[in-house]
């Protein structure tokens, strides 16, 4: 299935809206969400086709999003893939527990939003296969 | 117990020859009833009639046994002149005898040889405090132990099995999982005290080395030390290996300190570095029909600068992680062109926004290789950067790989102003800049040390050679994919790295 609808999980304005723009110039289908609360709510409500998560938020932190929405016994989003995107410098052990449950883990800094386009395209090629 | 037993063997080494001669003796008189004993059966049972033959048989019976008590005479001779050309510092392929042989011990030469190897005679315990409550110490010995103890350098001394036998206060030790003392230095980035010591055993006789910036713990734990280090070995001695640890805490934490601040603060630096790397992006794509030349170049340099402000970040944080044992590298099957073409529309900018021609070629037939793209990337940055930095306008860049044993040779060459050899020595130590590159060129004296501790941490080398005036050629060794596919497969990444810190950094897969 095609990635068309994304929803951004992140509460940095400038970053948000960065990729809010980019990405919807691309064709996608965007919603932003800036704290974890609406961010989990908007995941259940609506089946996205990607979900960009950012880790250090208000309210919720994207690893209990995540917990949420993919453990052990359930799979909230089984039609999503997560893209962590974060800045913040988790231990290993966080890490590899989220990296387990998402399609991908990016350090922002590095990804410009050209970057996450190619990242985007690939994670398409990837379940078009 | 232990004082008894010490003053039983009181003069160990003046009653040796006492004892040998018991023991010589008691040889010579077994030997003559053996042989008399046998030459007896001999006759008895052999219908000899001559006297010619039966006194030949009867020679050559107590002959042998003669010499087989020659023999026995002959080998401590031998064992103690082997220890004395040693101690004459005469070149010998001969290995000196290690005198914590057990045969040697139950037959009274350990202390002699112990003597002949200028080591104490009476074993320390450990410590030295613990040294004065069990021997009856001389005068000048406790001397020597107070002035050890009052001393800042810490001295350690370890036996034939690595273990510490003594040590005085300031020495750093921890207590080892089995109660005994154990030396507490974290050697990062460099050769360890353990992989010198290997590289001694059975080759050198005496050797010395010199480390410096050994740490006792890792950054950012309490009670952080650091030391220059010096250890001397001496094969066969009591204490095979001594090592000296003069303190440098207040000298070098300093900028250990700053580092870690550093640190701190460059992670704060990647939300607005994100947004400027970021929007330069986003004007990048939106503005790229309708700028002109010249506002382009302006674009082109604001992205070369941000990306390069970028890797400084990254280099900072990538070098507090590796101070933390933090720094992880995951190895997969890559190619280095691969490698390259996640940095090279960067490279690529860089080196054309400062004037200089980079030519990248890389055969297509090479061999692939055992490598973690982010770090490997992060390495060619790092020296392509370099490159640029200490090169002049319309210099050439070169960039090329060549198979050299089971590792891949990656080369970065420039014209450019090249150093001097004493330069060189330090080039890949922390914080080291040369004293020209303080007065001109900017850098931090991190990014080598990092580029050596992911060379490293892949099993590999990182080398320069370099002329001033003329150029450099930095270079590093990764291990050809094939060559370590078994480990690899067999999940231990760990085997790989020729340190002991199982180091596996894992990248996301898109990282680049």
């Amino acid at each position: 299935m095609a990635i068309h609808t994304v929803l951004v999980i992140e509460d940095d304005r400038f970053i948000g809206e960065m990729y809010v723009r980019s990405l919807s110039k691309s064709g996608y289908e965007v919603d932003w969400m800036v704290d974890g609360n609406d961010g989990l709510v908007a995941a259940r409500n609506k089946a996205y086709d990607l979900i960009i998560l950012d880790i250090m938020l208000p309210e919720r932190r994207g690893n209990e999003i995540l917990d949420a929405l993919r453990n052990d016994t359930e799979d909230l989003i089984p039609n999503s893939k997560v893209l962590i995107m974060t800045n913040f410098e988790q231990d290993d052990e966080s890490r590899m527990a989220m990296q387990y449950r998402a399609d991908g883990y990016l350090i922002k800094a590095e990804i410009t939003p050209r970057k996450l386009l190619e990242i985007i395209a690939e994670l398409d090629a990837v379940s078009a296969k | 117990m232990a004082i008894d037993k010490s003053l039983k063997n009181q003069y160990p080494v003046r009653n040796y020859w006492r004892h040998f001669m018991h023991r010589v003796l008691f040889g010579v008189l077994i030997a003559a009833i053996f042989g008399l004993s046998i030459s007896y059966l001999f006759l008895g049972l052999l219908p000899v009639q001559s006297i010619l033959l039966s006194i030949s048989v009867t020679t050559i019976i107590i002959t042998a046994c003669v010499f087989g008590v020659l023999l026995l005479m002959m080998r401590p001779i031998h064992l103690i002149m082997r220890a004395i050309t040693m101690r004459s510092g005469e070149p010998t392929v001969q290995t000196p005898p290690n005198p914590n042989v057990s045969s040697l011990i139950s037959g009274n030469l350990k202390p002699v040889l112990d003597t002949i190897y200028g080591s104490s005679p009476m074993t320390p315990a450990v410590g030295f405090s613990a040294t004065q409550a069990v021997t009856t110490a001389t005068p000048a010995l406790s001397l020597l132990e107070h002035a050890l103890e009052q001393t800042s350098c810490g001295i350690i001394a370890l036996n034939a099995e690595r273990k510490v036998i003594a040590h005085n206060v300031h020495a750093p030790i921890k207590e080892g999982a089995d109660k005994q003392p154990e030396i507490e230095l974290e050697f990062i980035n460099m050769e360890s005290l353990d992989e010198w010591l290997d590289s001694l055993s059975n080759t050198a006789v005496h050797a010395e080395k010199t480390w410096q910036r050994v740490s006792n713990k890792l950054a950012g734990e309490e009670g952080r030390r650091m030391f220059d280090i010096i250890a001397t070995y001496e094969r066969g001695s009591q204490t095979e290996t001594v090592i000296a640890c003069y303190e440098r805490t207040l000298q070098y934490m300093p900028e250990e300190d700053d580092l870690d601040f550093i640190a701190f603060a460059a992670h704060e630096l990647r939300g607005p570095i994100t947004v400027i790397r970021g929007y330069l992006d986003v004007l990048g794509m939106e503005l790229e029909d309708s700028l002109d030349d010249d506002q382009r170049e302006l674009l082109k340099r604001l992205v070369v600068s941000s990306n390069r402000l970028s890797g400084y970040i990254n280099n900072i944080l990538n070098a507090s992680r590796f101070d933390r044992r933090h720094l992880k590298v995951h190895l997969k099957e890559e190619t280095i062109e691969k490698i390259y073409d996640t940095i090279s529309d960067d490279m690529t900018m860089r080196a054309t926004a400062q004037n200089r021609i980079l030519s990248v070629k890389f055969d297509h037939n090479l061999p692939t290789i055992a490598a973690d793209k982010g770090s490997i990337g992060e390495v060619l940055g790092n020296l392509i950067d370099n490159a640029i930095k200490y090169s002049n306008e319309g210099g050439i860049i070169s960039v090329y790989a060549e198979i050299e044993g089971d590792f891949l040779k990656v080369s970065v060459a420039d014209r450019g102003i090249g150093m001097p050899s004493n330069v060189i020595e330090n080039l890949f130590k922390k914080f080291y800049r040369s004293h020209r590159s303080r007065e001109t060129v900017a850098g931090t004296g991190i990014g080598l040390y990092i580029c050596k501790a992911f060379i490293e941490s892949h099993g590999g080398f990182i080398s320069v050679r370099s002329q001033e005036g003329v150029g450099s050629i930095f270079s590093f060794t990764l291990p050809i994919y094939s060559t370590v596919k078994q480990q690899l497969l067999e999940g231990d990444n760990l085997t790989l790295i020729r340190q002991q810190h199982g180091w596996i950094k894992n990248h996301s897969s898109f990282r680049g």
